[in-house]
């Protein structure tokens, strides 16, 4: 009786064996992640909706829509992801702190964040105004924790004079109604729902705090890279086709904006005109970020300029948009 | 004497929901008790012995009949009756000292005045040195004093005590017989003692009274009549205790214990 | 005899240090005991976020903990008294208590926040939720397991309702209201961390902590929090087991 259950085992595991490899070798989509209703990142829906992807040979599967850039982050170190759209701030801690190891190989946006406060507020007319005040970020070390800093010694005044509290996007708007926060900084849509939902007014955009800084970017993992340089590249290829697609075709853009993000046309639109879609990597705004993650003690990097060198890898984009 | 404690046409009825569950405990049970009497009560085991200490004592409530005491009518627990129990139910919580003043505690006595009340009972009791004890550092003979030391010191008209040594073995239930009538014999409680040990009963009541099994009534009342100390083993004790028996086995032999 | 219990857990750090020297363990799944030990370091004099150090946190965390778990002894004693002692009021209040226990502490962030605004208040409530059922349902049982001789014994002395209640019932039941104060004080100190998530003020607590450098990805840090927060709540048992020695050291 035993014999006879080990010998159907072994035939069994002779079957399944070598069929599980060949159905792992064939064409495996790559693993992607992006961040939940994040306007910044619609590249990504374009380039899915239009069909940009499989037009370069290539399938995605979305493993994840994430909360919050660090999760993805965390994505990567579980080894569960192969590419993503993800905060360019949260990227460049996870690899300095060694965590993660992903390399950037195209911008996504720039600009695109907003700090709000509540409609009704006349006291606050300008950031000066913000000392003493409560004001929630998405986390630390993400972009906009960077803006809002930047932002407030620009106005000279001391980051510890206001009192910086973390909260999810989605808890903001809630929060600010409610009155719990004097002022919030996301990116959008977040600060245009607000607006929309006649809770909010934007006291600066982050275009205003500092021109042209950095905010997504399209990462890659490195061991992937090595193994499947084509396949990054086909991805790549699909996203500077995307975000072009979305400066040509600005209404069906909005359209998809609004499936992706879940919000309504309004909101998608006026939240658009705050973004700059793009995919040439900003090599400054990114030494930038090192700096500041540098000061904050949120890092430590001895060689900070080696350091960018490594992580942003434009050499793939280069190629692509030389042909 | 006058008469402390009657009972009158006394009956109890657990009422039960089919008329075979229908319990009937007594059946219109009498006797009095004297001042400064010891009056033991013995009965074969579930004819209702505790019942009846329970009923004057106020912890269940009678179907009809009269309980006195000093001609008025009790009802509920009064402070008036005090009961020793046969588990000594000290509170685990409380020191030996804290148990005995309880009761002077609860009238509000104070702290000070309590205390030297208690303690004299500790040395009255041969519980010295013991006094900041937990009962769980205490032997069965000790708790038990400590029980009736409790009971005591609140001076009760009528003391019930519900097989107080039936949790003792032999040796250390003699000692608390003889321990029990000592303190007796300065104080003259009135005591009601219920017991299924007839040699007990023999050496330490003034009377004597047998019941029937359930529904129990009183076989007979004994008037022991005897001098203390008494001799266990004596030919006047012998012969009350052989008539109790057989009385208690004739009635069992009527109606066995159900 | 003491010594013998600290021979598992070192032999379980060794046994980490090893694999994590070695390689078996990459350091950014499971950073090595040393590793770990540094990033402890650095929460004491550096702090996470950067300035904000661990002994503030600590303190705050303690405070919001204390401040629940103080409301939750002072309504689920008494009430688990009178619960224990009444049956009427027992079947009135329990369908609600029932209802409501097995609702998860965290599933109430939301509306805590809602009704408490961001602050120790908020926090407070889901660490009163926490320790709230325990301590109830244990002072209930301690009531009901108190020998019924014992009540009998306290009417024969004539006992009046306030002596009975604080010198039969709250006695009687300490043994088992011990136990529900430190499985109470278990949950509460375990949903700090998470109620700490969602936006404390000041920006001090040992789960917003964990949170900033899960942020950062600084799981040595994250891991040394983790055993701060163990640590606090082993010490914190530890303190009520001596009380529960000294308080029922009559059993």
């Amino acid at each position: 009786m035993k014999r006879s259950v080990l010998m159907l085992l072994f035939l069994a595991l002779l079957v399944v064996g070598p069929a599980a490899h060949f159905a792992g070798a064939s064409e495996s989509p790559i693993r992607m992640a992006v961040l939940q209703s994040d306007i910044h990142q619609l590249a990504f829906w374009v380039a899915l909706e239009k069909g940009f992807f499989t037009k370069n040979g290539v399938s995605v599967d979305l493993v994840g829509v994430f909360k919050a850039g660090p999760e993805i982050m965390t994505a990567f170190s579980a080894g569960e992801l192969d590419m993503a759209y993800v905060g360019e701030a949260p990227a460049t801690t996870a690899v300095a702190n060694k965590a993660a190891n992903v390399v950037v190989v195209a911008q996504v946006n720039t600009e695109g964040s907003a700090l709000v406060i509540a409609k009704d507020n006349t006291a606050i007319k300008s950031l000066a105004d913000l000392k003493g005040k409560m004001v929630a970020i998405p986390g630390h070390s993400t972009v906009q924790d960077f803006l809002l800093r930047k932002a407030l010694k620009n106005a000279r005044l001391n980051p510890a004079s206001v009192n910086i509290i973390v909260l999810k996007p989605p808890e903001m708007i809630s929060a600010l109604r409610t009155g719990q926060i004097d002022a919030f900084i996301a990116w959008e849509p977040h600060p245009s729902k607000a607006a929309t939902m006649g809770v909010g007014q934007n006291l600066a955009t982050s275009g205003g705090m500092w021109p042209g800084h950095p905010c997504c970017v399209l990462v890659t993992d490195k061991g992937f890279i090595a193994k499947q340089a084509e396949k990054v590249r086909a991805v790549v290829a699909a996203h500077v086709q995307a975000t072009d697609y979305i400066y040509h075709n600005a209404e069906e853009a909005i359209t998809i904006g609004v499936k992706s993000t879940g919000m309504d046309e309004a909101t998608v639109r006026k939240a658009m005109q705050n973004v700059h879609f793009t995919y040439e990597i900003n090599v400054e705004g990114e030494k930038e970020y090192v700096r500041f993650l540098s000061e904050l003690g949120l890092i430590r990097i001895d060689n900070p300029d080696g350091f960018v060198d490594q992580f942003l890898q434009p050499k793939i984009l280069r190629d692509i948009l030389h042909q | 004497m006058s008469i402390r404690l009657e009972i009158t046409d006394l009956k109890k009825v657990y009422a039960g929901n089919t008329p075979e569950t229908v319990i009937d405990v007594f059946d219109g049970m009498n006797f009095s008790i004297q001042q400064g009497q010891i009056f033991s009560i013995v009965g074969p085991s579930g004819c209702g012995k505790t019942t009846l200490l329970r009923l004057i004592a106020g912890l269940e409530e009678k179907t009809s009949g009269g309980i006195l005491l000093d001609g008025k009518s009790l009802t509920g627990c009064d402070e008036q009756v005090g009961m020793v129990f046969q588990e000594y139910a000290l509170f685990p919580w409380r020191k030996l000292v804290e148990n005995i003043e309880v009761a002077l505690e609860i009238k509000g006595v104070d702290a000070a005045v309590r205390r030297t009340m208690a303690m004299q009972y500790v040395r009255d009791f041969g519980l010295e040195g013991f006094e900041n004890a937990f009962p769980k550092e205490l032997s069965g003979g000790m708790k038990q004093r400590v029980a009736i030391a409790r009971t005591l010191i609140a001076n009760p008209q009528v003391v019930l005590m519900d097989e107080p040594f039936g949790s003792l073995d032999s040796q250390t239930r003699n000692v608390m017989q003889e321990f029990l009538l000592k303190i007796w014999e300065e104080r003259k409680d009135t005591i009601l003692f219920v017991t299924h040990n007839v040699d007990e009963a023999v050496y330490v009541g003034d009377r004597i009274a047998v019941l029937s099994p359930r529904p129990a009534g009183i076989l007979k009342i004994f008037d022991v009549g005897l001098d203390r100390p008494r001799n266990r083993t004596g030919k006047e004790e012998n012969r009350i205790k052989s008539d109790i028996l057989q009385l208690l086995n004739a009635s069992a032999a009527v109606r066995p214990p159900s | 005899m003491k010594g013998k219990r600290i021979i598992p857990p070192i032999m379980l750090l060794l046994l980490w240090q090893l694999l994590s020297a070695t390689g078996v363990i990459p350091a950014f799944k499971l950073p090595s005991p040393v590793q770990v030990a540094a990033g402890l370091a650095d929460l004491i004099g550096t702090g996470m976020p950067p300035g904000h150090l661990l002994h503030l946190h600590v303190y705050y965390s303690l405070q919001r903990v204390l401040l629940g778990y103080a409301l939750a002894l002072a309504t689920a004693v008494p009430l688990g008294l009178l619960m224990g002692w009444s049956r009427t009021v027992c079947a009135m209040i329990e369908p609600l208590v029932e209802i409501v226990r097995p609702i998860p502490p965290l599933a109430w962030i939301p509306l805590s926040i809602l009704w408490f605004g961001i602050g120790i208040k908020s926090a407070a409530f889901i660490i009163f939720l926490g320790a709230f059922f325990p301590i109830l349902l244990n002072t209930i049982n301690g009531v009901r397991g108190i020998e019924p001789v014992l009540i009998e014994a306290a009417r024969m002395l004539n006992a009046g309702r306030r002596f009975f209640f604080l010198n039969v019932l709250v006695p009687g039941a300490m043994p088992s209201i011990l136990t529900g104060m430190r499985i109470g004080i278990g949950v509460g100190w375990m949903s700090l961390v998470a109620a700490e998530f969602t936006g404390v003020r000041q920006g001090y607590g040992l789960g917003y902590m964990i949170m900033t450098a899960r942020d950062i990805q600084r799981s040595d840090e994250i891991i040394a929090g983790m055993l701060v927060i163990g640590a606090i709540g082993l010490g914190i048992d530890a303190c009520l087991q001596l009380a529960e020695r000294y308080l029922i050291r009559w059993r």
